[in-house]
């Protein structure tokens, strides 16, 4: 298990795929862990990318500072593994939280990059998603990772996933319940404390950004998606369908193709962002489908659109 | 080696060789927080976070008494050298950096007490299938969902404001301290076939 070192704390990773080959890098949620990207690994593997996947500081097997981790230790974090991966083109993409650091990095870090991919994602704090996080670490804090997991799971995907695994999600959970620890859940959701919106720095991303979102998220809705989508000039927005917050544990093969078929489009030259708004396949190699004219992405039922 | 305890019996209980480590470790850490908070408890509350301490000192005494009765206790010829290390590192100790001996006295507590309500998860150790209904199993999972609800009171006060000059102290006492409790924690467990999980300790 190779780790990184940035200051007095280690960075779990793994690269997996051909050395030369274009990369991908794929950054955890909040109460994820790296092994939750295995899908993926394998799907873009087999499609000749190679794959950088890692725990976060505060995360799975990467060290927990005790007291705080800030967001910048994050970017930071990602940097050095980022250094681990050459000269070669280079993939971004991040879920919720990953998403953020990840749109941090390209703000701060973007001609290193060939392509964006932010995922469940927000550069803002609106009410509703302050008061959800504020009550989600009090959930936390009174209930403990498992509270915050059966809080999650259910805002986070579908009937359709959690039917199945209704009378075990005991073990669902173990894993994720076993690699975090609540005091550094706590820390990385307290390193919101001190937030700024990234809103108006959004306009420095220059790279190629497909931006993703479920078509039933609730923690983050798609205006959160629509600020990314309007304020990075080469963006395009993709809803997945029936797709909730966490749609990359629940739709990997899709979401997995989304990403390979971005970055061959980018790498090909024929990826144009244009602002433009798609509608993801139901399945893997599906086509993707624009936005009916006229009508109001913004909107759950067919109200006729005065956004250009 | 496992990462977990085992292997279980029929009735799906930890080996009591095992039970008897993980307890007199436990025991050993929140007996001394337990004694540190009653020392520091004034007989007559002044100030309103001093509810808490009363509240810590409870809490910690509950947990020993429930180590006390719940496991199987079993001979230990290595308990009485360990023990006297683990009881060597709980002792107070004022952390460096903070001129004020009796801020410095109460930081150095809560380094100690963060570190054991945090660093420790003694229901991590639990297989899946541990009896639920085992009276030690339940006490393990009190102690580590009381740990975390007792660590809060640390956060605030190590987080807070009267401590912000102090940061850079607090931090680096903090860090040492949690490698310090998870290595005595790693030893103790490594003597009963138990290998803790890969963790800020053990750093190439």
């Amino acid at each position: 298990m190779p780790f990184l070192t940035h200051g007095s704390y280690r960075i779990r990773y793994e690269l997996d795929g051909p050395a030369n080959a274009p990369a991908y890098v794929l950054v955890n949620g909040l109460t994820q862990y790296a092994e939750l990207w295995t899908a993926y690994r394998d799907a873009l593997v087999a499609r000749r990318f190679r794959v950088a996947t890692f725990d976060l500081l505060g995360q799975g097997a990467s060290d927990k500072p005790a007291l705080f981790i800030s967001q910048d230790d994050q970017v930071a974090a990602l940097h050095l593994l980022i250094g681990e991966l050459g000269d070669g083109p280079l993939f971004l993409s991040g879920i919720s939280f990953g998403g953020l650091i990840a749109l941090r990095y390209a703000i701060t870090h973007g001609k290193r990059l060939a392509g964006l991919v932010p995922m469940s994602c927000f550069a803002e704090l609106p009410p509703q998603l302050f008061l959800l996080g504020n009550a989600l670490r009090t959930g936390l804090i009174l209930g403990g990772t498992s509270y915050l997991q059966d809080l999650l799971l259910p805002m986070n995907v579908s009937d359709q996933w959690l039917r199945p695994v209704l009378d075990k999600l005991d073990s669902v959970k173990r894993q994720g319940w076993l690699v975090n620890d609540v005091y550094a859940l706590q820390n990385l959701m307290e390193s919101f404390l001190d937030f700024q919106p990234l809103t108006p720095q959004l306009s420095a991303i220059g790279v190629p950004t497909m931006i993703l979102n479920g078509e039933f998220d609730f923690l983050t809705p798609r205006a959160l998606h629509e600020t990314l989508r309007v304020q990075i000039p080469n963006s395009s927005l993709v809803i997945i369908p029936r797709a909730y917050h966490a749609f990359t544990l629940e739709k990997p093969a899709l979401t997995a193709d989304l990403l390979a078929r971005f970055a061959e489009d980018v790498l090909a030259g024929r990826w144009q962002g244009n602002k433009a708004v798609w509608i993801a396949p139901e399945e893997a190699g599906g086509d993707l489908v624009p936005f009916p004219a006229g009508y109001d992405h913004l909107r759950a039922i067919p109200v006729q659109g005065t956004i250009p | 080696m496992s990462e977990f305890f085992g292997p279980l019996d029929s009735e799906g209980r930890v080996p009591p060789r095992q039970q008897t480590r993980v307890a007199a470790f436990l025991i050993s850490a929140h007996g001394a927080l337990a004694r540190q908070f009653a020392f520091a408890l004034p007989l007559k509350l002044e100030s309103a976070w001093q509810t808490e301490l009363n509240a810590q000192f409870y809490r910690e005494t509950e947990l020993v008494s429930l180590l006390l009765r719940a496991t199987s206790w079993v001979p230990d010829v290595a308990l009485g050298y360990m023990a006297a290390s683990w009881e060597t590192a709980w002792f107070p100790r004022p952390i460096e950096g903070i001129p004020d001996q009796p801020l410095a006295l109460a930081v150095g507590l809560a380094t100690l007490a963060h570190a054991a309500h945090a660093g420790i998860r003694p229901a991590a150790l639990l297989p899946v299938d541990a009896n639920t209904n085992d009276p030690f199993v339940m006490t393990l999972r009190r102690v580590e969902f009381e740990s975390s609800r007792l660590l809060q009171a640390q956060i605030l006060f190590l987080k807070g404001e009267s401590l912000v000059p102090f940061r850079d102290a607090v931090n680096s006492a903090l860090e040492r301290r949690h490698t310090e409790v998870r290595k005595l924690w790693s030893e103790a467990l490594e003597g009963v076939g138990i290998s803790a999980r890969e963790g800020n300790d053990e750093k190439p």
